[in-house]
C-alpha cells in the first residue's frame, strides 16, 4: 500500500480515514490539507477504517465531510476505531417502526 | 478541449456509431439473431421483456428508455422489431431526430424467420451506411456524461468520486451536461445536495426523494443498515448510509443541480442533473437512454474476492463503460477492467484537480474512439428498467 497515515476531510470532523493498516499504539499522522496532527491508535485499525480524533460521548454525532454520519452507540475514545460496532446510522430504520406492513 | 465524434441529424455528437436493433417486447430473439449476424450492431437484452401488467406510467418509462436509446448520439440508425406492445410510438419518436429508422413486423415480414432474414439484410445495409460517416472535431461541451459509484469503499468518497466530479465540472463549464443519481445513496446527504439546487422546487424534489426512500424502507419493517451500506461497503470501511451517501455525492462535482430526471429521461438542458434512479446496474441503461455518450463507474471494491478480475461489462447498451478507482488493490485485482487510477490523490502525488485533468484527457480519448477495457467484451448482461409501481 503506497498510502500512509490518515486523512481528515473537514476541520469539523472528529474522525479520520486510515490510509494504511495501523497497529495498536502507533502514532498516526493525520493530514488535513497541509496540516498534520498526530493521534495515538488505541487498537489495530485496518486500511480504510476510521480513527477517532477526539473522545465522542454516546449519542453524539460522528462527523466526516463536516457532516453527521450517525451517532456514537457507545462512548468512543480518541484513538479508537470507529465503525458499525460503535457508530449507528439513523436512516431507514424499519426495525424501529411499529406497524410496518410485514 | 475537443474530441472526435459523429455528427447526427439532430445536432448531437456520437462517440460511437452503432446500428441499434430494438427488440420486440414479446421476445428479443429476432433482435439478438440480427446482432449475432451483423457487426456494428447493438441490442438491449431485457431481463423481463414483457411489460404486460405494469402500470401505464411504468410502461411509458420502459418505452421512453427504448426511445432514448434510439436517440442516443452513439446510434447512427435504428431497427425496431414489432412494436405493437409499446404504449408510445417508438419508431415515430426516434425518427423525429432525423435518423434512419426501419421497422420489422413478423405479421408482414414472413413470421420469425422471415423477419430475421429481412432484419439481417437491413442491418448489413445500415452498418455499411453508418461506416461511411467520418469523425469530426467537436468541443467537449457536446458531451453528456453519467456516473454511478459501485462497490464503494473508504477511497471512493475522498478520492475516486471527487476526481470524477472534477471532470463533471469541466464538461459543464464547457456547456455540456452531466447526470448522477441513486436515490438510496443520497439518504443522509440530501440536505447537502438540496443546497446546490438551482431553485426551491428542485431542492424539494431532492429532499422528497430521500424521504420517500427512508419511508419505503420503514414500511417494510427492515433495517436499512442490513441492506445499504452493503456488506462489501462495510468491509471497505463505510459504516452507515449517511457516510456512504456523503461520499457518493462527490461524484457529481460542485455545480448547481438544474433539475431532477426520472429514469431514462433526457435532460431538458445543459448542466448537472440528478436522476431519481436506484443503485442497480440497470442505471447505465437509463443513463444511455438519457443521452449519455459515456458512462463512468467510480468503484472502490476493497471487498471484492481475489478471483474477480473482470468487472461487469456495461448495461449501457450503446454507451461505452469506463471504470475508475482510487484503490490500488482493485487495480491489481482487475487490471484488465480498470481504465483509470485516481489513488495518486491519496498517495500525495496528485491533487483532485490534477488527477481530474488526467481523467478528462482519457475520457476525451475514449469518446473519440479508443475502447474502454470492458468495452472489448462482447457479453451483454441482461438489463431491466427502474419501474417502481406494483404489477397487476
Amino acid at each position: 500500500m503506497p498510502f500512509s497515515g490518515a486523512i481528515m476531510i473537514s476541520d469539523k470532523d472528529n474522525i479520520a480515514v486510515c490510509l494504511e493498516d495501523i497497529e495498536a499504539g502507533a502514532d498516526v499522522e493525520v493530514r488535513l490539507g497541509g496540516e498534520v496532527r498526530v493521534v495515538t491508535a488505541l487498537e489495530e485499525i485496518p486500511f480504510g477504517f476510521k480513527i477517532a480524533l477526539a473522545d465522542i460521548a454516546k449519542g453524539d454525532h460522528v462527523l466526516k465531510y463536516g457532516e453527521s454520519i450517525g451517532l456514537a452507540s457507545s462512548p468512543i475514545k480518541r484513538g479508537d476505531m470507529v465503525h458499525v460496532h460503535n457508530l449507528e446510522g439513523g436512516k431507514g430504520r424499519g426495525d424501529l417502526e411499529t406497524g410496518a406492513s410485514r | 478541449m475537443n474530441f472526435m465524434g459523429y455528427e447526427r441529424p439532430d445536432g448531437s455528437i456520437g462517440a460511437r456509431n452503432y446500428v441499434l436493433v430494438i427488440p420486440s417486447l414479446l421476445s428479443g430473439l429476432v433482435a439478438s439473431k440480427i446482432c449475432e449476424f451483423v457487426d456494428g450492431t447493438r441490442t438491449i437484452v431485457i431481463a423481463s421483456g414483457n411489460f404486460e401488467g405494469h402500470t401505464n406510467h411504468d410502461r411509458a418509462i420502459a418505452d421512453r428508455a427504448l426511445i432514448g436509446l434510439g436517440l442516443n448520439p452513439n446510434v447512427a440508425s435504428v431497427i425496431v422489431d414489432n412494436e405493437y406492445r409499446s404504449v408510445l410510438p417508438l419508431s415515430e419518436e426516434i425518427a423525429k431526430s432525423g435518423k434512419r429508422v426501419e421497422t420489422l413486423d413478423p405479421a408482414k415480414d414472413g413470421g420469425t424467420f422471415g423477419t430475421i432474414e429481412k432484419g439481417v439484410q437491413l442491418a448489413r445495409e445500415m452498418v455499411r451506411e453508418a461506416s461511411q460517416m467520418r469523425r469530426q472535431e467537436f468541443d467537449m461541451g457536446e458531451l453528456t456524461l453519467a456516473v454511478k459509484c459501485g462497490g464503494s469503499d473508504a477511497t471512493s468518497g475522498i478520492a475516486g468520486n471527487p476526481v470524477v466530479g472534477h471532470v463533471f465540472d469541466r464538461i459543464i463549464d464547457a456547456g455540456g451536461a452531466a447526470i448522477f443519481g441513486e436515490n438510496t445513496e443520497i439518504v443522509g446527504a440530501e440536505h447537502v445536495l438540496a443546497k446546490r439546487a438551482v431553485n426551491k422546487e428542485v431542492a424539494q424534489r431532492i429532499l422528497k426523494a430521500a424521504d420517500d426512500i427512508d419511508a419505503a424502507v420503514k414500511s417494510t419493517g427492515e433495517d436499512l443498515r442490513t441492506i445499504n451500506p452493503t456488506e462489501g461497503n462495510k468491509a471497505g470501511g463505510l459504516s452507515t448510509i449517511e457516510e456512504k451517501s456523503l461520499g457518493a455525492i462527490h461524484k457529481s462535482g460542485t455545480k448547481p443541480i438544474e433539475g431532477v430526471l426520472e429514469y431514462g429521461e433526457r435532460p431538458p438542458g445543459k448542466g448537472l442533473w440528478w436522476c431519481d434512479n436506484n443503485p442497480g446496474m440497470n442505471i447505465f441503461t437509463g443513463y444511455a437512454a438519457s443521452g449519455a455518450q459515456l458512462t463512468i463507474q467510480s468503484t472502490g471494491t476493497t471487498s471484492f474476492p481475489t478471483a474477480y478480475d473482470l468487472l461487469l461489462p456495461s448495461t449501457g447498451v450503446v454507451a461505452p463503460h469506463f471504470y475508475t478507482t482510487a484503490n490500488p488493490r482493485t487495480v491489481a485485482l482487475a487490471p484488465t477492467s480498470i481504465d483509470f487510477y485516481s489513488g495518486g490523490v491519496l498517495e500525495g502525488t496528485d491533487t483532485i484537480e490534477s488527477a481530474g485533468e488526467k481523467l478528462l484527457e482519457m475520457v476525451l480519448d475514449v469518446v473519440s474512439g479508443t475502447m474502454t477495457k470492458v468495452e472489448t467484451i462482447k457479453h451483454q448482461n441482461p438489463t431491466s428498467f427502474y419501474l417502481r409501481d406494483p404489477v397487476f
